[in-house]
């Protein structure tokens, strides 16, 4: 339903999408998962047709949106990062008025108005002005403004930023709503956990390149069952790599260093919680000194750890 | 509904929430227009000065001076009050009259033996021109003396003794005819014919001048619709902060649509403004009534071209203050240079003449011609041509900046 091939995207010198690729399927949540900065909005603007790709090709059920862009764009529903809603227009006319703008009219327009507006939680406060709403409401609003005209596509960009827990739930439940009906779903986000709940496949992407992608599972399956520990300290640069070096010569075989400074020590391991005790000696050996310790199991978070080496939301 | 009709709906729905801003659109013109009607209109009273008289003579001739100076078309200038002295100094000081003329004791008796006098004339220093006309009056009826003196002294002199003892006798009466019959007679070959010649020339007849009150209606109209123009035209940045602009360049293919009904709306919104302003001067100043609908219409179409350029204006700036600045600084000379604050009449040639052709100001200039024409629908195609390629061109840039980034920041 949406197919990004070789995506880039440059401004000037700057490269903020480098040939990203993937596919999202209808009634399928696809995430694009990546820190601030790694290029999700930006291709979620190509996708959208607020930004020219500087090259690649982006298609929506089977429209190039450069060379079909309005078709491309009839298909698709955009919920923007930053709100997208008339805050001196009452709900309801925010909803006409952009199903309007999507074709939509008549019975049909008033129908889909009311589905909506229950959806979304707004239909006791339907009539009032969005500058009167608290801010998960007006989240809500901003998406039932993207989803009204029934897109088969539909763009959500970190949909959730700001949003209070309950806000939260319901925007998951009408996301999930949406891929019931048959969505194909866009969902970027800088929340791992999210993407891990939401999501049917997945693709990670770091300083605007792709750099890992599948399912949930699949990704899980490339830390196999591998713990990420996390130390901070003092961790003298030569005599620790040699501690933990010799560790992993030792039987300790899966153990192995991902970041490393005077300051602190990443480690990836299986059991790590059976080998602390022997990795806090060789460190202590080797004249470190651990103050915290974080060991976590694994999962999106610790493998986009795995593969950059830094935490998500660096 | 049409999407246009929808759009435009939208943005009147949203402009109602700001009263406050379309209040400020309506009073500021109507503030400035009010001061100038009454600052510039002639109520056709004319000044009317009062000369003061103390008279201390009391005699013949002072009452003959006292008398001059209401005669003819001076009597419609000045009225005579008479007073005396120490009255006529404290009113004069206090600003209620504007001169005193003291005619001293002697007065007569110095006239007619010819020894100096002095009349005292004190004048009021807040007036010009009326005080003014007096002090030369007073010198003419001095002259006038001097020289009546000289050609008729001694009969002057026979008639004042007869005056203040006895009736004269017919013999003496004869006499005195006889004696003044003679130096007319002597006089008259110097006087006739004259040396001089004054022909008095019928002025051209003036073409008729709409009063001044009036020809202020236009630029007042004017203001109103720059003011409400310039405003409307920053809600442009306003959806671009709110990220409607980005949601609807993503809509398919609805961005003429929106621009079109934004101006429209606009348009909506300057026409009740304008024709407002263009009613309560229609009222004030007893204007034909069947000229208000091509003046509506003229307005109404003036309007959306002077949106659709403040428009294009706000979407050049790099932010919203930069925008909102440079609107100012475009607004304020228009409204000066274009006939607002005075009408082009009042201003100097060379000055109305750059007005003119400003955009505010060719509006308001073929808006006087309507309001004072002969007829109604005094506007030529021409104008109408200019100002509808203004508004498509105004638009045109606005759908370009749409699509060029503005929406899309």
């Amino acid at each position: 339903m949406l197919v990004v091939t070789n995506l880039s995207k440059q401004y000037g010198d700057v490269t903020a999408v480098e040939g990203i690729s993937f596919e999202a399927r209808k009634g399928s949540i696809f995430g694009l998962l990546g820190p601030n900065g790694a290029g999700k909005s930006t291709t979620i603007r190509c996708i959208s047709g607020l930004l020219k790709p500087t090259s690649g090709s982006i298609t929506v059920g089977g429209c190039d949106v450069q060379a079909e862009a309005k078709a491309a764009r009839k298909l698709l529903g955009v919920v923007p990062q930053e709100l997208a809603i008339y805050e001196d227009l009452p709900a309801i006319d925010n909803l006409r008025f952009w199903g309007k703008a999507y074709g939509l009219r008549g019975a049909k327009l008033e129908t889909r108005i009311k589905e909506v507006i229950a959806t979304i939680g707004l239909a006791d406060r339907a009539k009032d002005l969005p500058k009167t709403y608290s801010g998960g409401m007006k989240r809500r609003l901003n998406f039932g403004c993207g989803v009204v005209h029934k897109p088969p596509v539909i763009l959500l960009d970190e949909p959730t930023a700001g949003v209070d827990p309950q806000s939260r739930k319901r925007l998951f439940d009408m996301v999930q709503a949406e891929r019931a009906d048959g969505a194909c779903i866009l969902y970027t986000t800088h929340y791992m956990e999210e993407a891990e709940f939401l999501c049917d496949s997945l693709a990670i992407i770091d300083h605007g390149k792709l750099i890992a992608s599948g399912t949930v599972d699949e990704l899980r399956s490339q830390l196999g069952a591998r713990d990420v520990l996390q130390l901070t300290g003092m961790f003298p640069a030569e005599p620790s790599r040699l501690a933990i070096r010799r560790l992993a010569e030792s039987g300790m075989q899966s153990l192995e260093v991902l970041a490393q400074d005077e300051q602190s020590l990443t480690l990836t391991l299986s059991a790590g919680s059976q080998h602390l005790p022997e990795i806090f000696a060789a460190l202590s050996a080797a004249g470190g000194k651990v103050s915290q310790t974080n060991l976590r199991s694994p999962n999106l978070e610790t493998l986009f750890l795995l593969l950059t080496g830094k935490e998500l939301r660096e | 509904m049409p999407m246009l009709l929808h759009s435009i709906r939208k943005d009147l729905s949203r402009w109602r929430q700001d009263p406050t801003a379309i209040l400020i659109w309506i009073a500021i013109p109507f503030l400035v227009g009010g001061l100038m009607t009454l600052l510039m209109s002639d109520d056709g009273v004319r000044p009317r000065g009062v000369l003061l008289l103390a008279d201390q003579d009391e005699t013949f001739l002072s009452g003959l001076v006292a008398g001059a100076y209401t005669l003819g078309e001076l009597g419609e200038l000045l009225s005579v009050e008479k007073v005396s002295l120490d009255a006529g100094l404290k009113k004069v000081d206090d600003g209620d009259a504007s001169a005193l003329l003291v005619i001293p004791e002697g007065f007569e008796d110095a006239i007619f033996d010819a020894k100096p006098v002095t009349l005292l004339l004190r004048t009021n220093p807040a007036q010009v021109i009326l005080p003014g006309i007096i002090r030369d009056v007073t010198e003419i009826l001095l002259d006038a003396g001097f020289y009546a003196q000289k050609l008729f002294g001694n009969e002057i002199r026979t008639i004042r003794d007869f005056h203040s003892d006895s009736r004269p006798d017919s013999t003496t009466v004869a006499a005195i005819a006889v004696a003044i019959q003679a130096k007319i007679e002597e006089v008259v070959p110097y006087l006739d014919p004259a040396a001089l010649v004054v022909e008095v020339a019928d002025p051209p007849a003036e073409v008729p001048r709409a009063p001044i009150g009036l020809l202020v209606l236009p630029g007042i109209v004017l203001m109103a619709i720059m003011f409400s123009a310039s405003g409307l035209a920053a809600d442009y940045w306003v959806e671009r902060e709110q990220g409607t602009l980005r949601r609807i360049v993503c809509a398919p293919g609805q961005l003429g649509v929106f621009v079109t009904g934004k101006a429209l709306a606009a348009t909506v919104v300057i026409t009740l403004i304008g024709g407002l302003a263009l009613f309560a001067g229609f009222v004030y100043h007893g204007i034909s009534f069947s000229r208000l609908a091509p003046s509506l219409l003229w307005t109404a179409v003036s309007g959306l071209a002077l949106f659709a350029w403040f428009s294009a204006l706000q979407m050049l700036g790099s932010s919203k203050r930069a925008a909102d600045l440079v609107s100012t600084f475009v607004l304020f000379p228009l409204l000066m240079a274009g006939g607002s604050f005075f009408p082009f009449e009042a201003l100097p040639d060379w000055i109305a003449a750059i007005g003119r052709r400003t955009p505010n100001g060719f509006v308001a200039d073929r808006l006087t011609t309507e309001i004072t024409a002969a007829a109604a629908w005094s506007f030529d195609s021409q104008s109408w041509l200019i100002v509808l390629g203004m508004a498509a061109s105004g638009l045109a840039i606005c759908g370009w900046r749409l699509q060029a980034g503005f929406a899309r920041a």
